[in-house]
């Protein structure tokens, strides 16, 4: 796989709401047991303060958002920083798709986890569809 | 704008970059919910820096707390940016050096160490809600 190969996957990790940990931990899942090869994880933070690698991944790679909740915060911030979504993740329709429901922000619980899990695969196709494999 | 201070706001980097950013995360829950839930509120990183009015009018009317995993200060540099200098910065990764025996590895699920460790700082950030509010505890 080249360097030119990868998604960039972008989670809103928000603290407010148990389905923003849901949305970080479906990421983790993506780029470290996944698909590693094939994907890099942008965080929020460095990338609005302008934070390579962060910042560059975003011009380099197509990307896939991950949004806990309406407000759809990691798409604003990609489409605001000139990022090319090529994939978006929802986790309000996903809870609604699997029937999971996480327990808290701080501790998402078995279930949570397990939404994650699904998510994360969910993903981890889009990420095949995106790279045509 | 005159700044209130019966509550402080608490942006947390959320970050997922480094294992720091998971302890700053935890830790600023910890406040909220058990260390000081009637003196502090968090303000939504992801959502502030999106672009939220809500949020950024409350980080300009009262006094903010950033905690920041490391020395990038990325929760600090957007606060700064978009609503005002918070009156404190705490910065996990210099908290870390006062204790070399806890060591931090994970991004997702923490360790008994590393919640240790998240507990630590916590109380830094308590302490330091205090000190804003003009409050021994």
């Amino acid at each position: 796989m080249s360097e030119e190969e990868k998604v960039a996957i972008v989670a809103c990790a928000g603290m407010d709401k148990p389905l923003g940990s849901v949305a970080r931990a479906c990421a983790f899942k993506v780029v470290e047991d996944l698909k590693p090869e094939d994907s890099v994880l942008v965080c929020i933070p460095p990338l609005v303060a302008g934070v390579k690698p962060h910042s560059e991944w975003i011009k380099k790679y197509p990307i896939i958002t991950i949004d806990g909740c309406p407000e759809r915060c990691a798409t604003k911030i990609v489409a605001k920083n000139g990022g090319k979504i090529r994939g978006r993740v929802f986790i309000p329709q996903s809870v609604q798709k699997y029937g999971l429901k996480p327990k808290a922000s701080e501790e998402i619980g078995p279930e949570g986890e397990e939404l994650a899990e699904k998510i994360a695969e969910d993903t981890a196709l889009l990420v095949d569809k995106i790279l045509r494999k | 704008m005159a700044i209130v201070t019966d509550k402080v706001g608490i942006v947390s980097c959320s970050g997922e970059d480094l294992p720091e950013g998971t302890i700053s995360r935890i830790a600023t829950r910890i406040v909220m919910e058990k260390l000081r839930p009637d003196d502090t509120v968090t303000i939504c990183l992801p959502l502030f820096l999106a672009g939220s009015e809500d949020e950024r009018a409350f980080a300009k009317v009262f006094p903010t707390i950033a905690v920041d995993g490391c020395d990038k200060k990325c929760a600090e540099v957007g606060t700064n940016k978009y609503s005002g200098k918070p009156v404190a910065t705490v910065v996990v990764s210099e908290i870390m050096k006062k204790y070399p025996h806890l060591k931090v590895k994970s991004r997702d699920k923490l360790s008994a160490e590393e919640k240790e460790l998240a507990l630590k700082v916590a109380e830094e950030i308590a302490t330091k809600v205090d000190e804003v509010l003009g409050r021994k505890k």
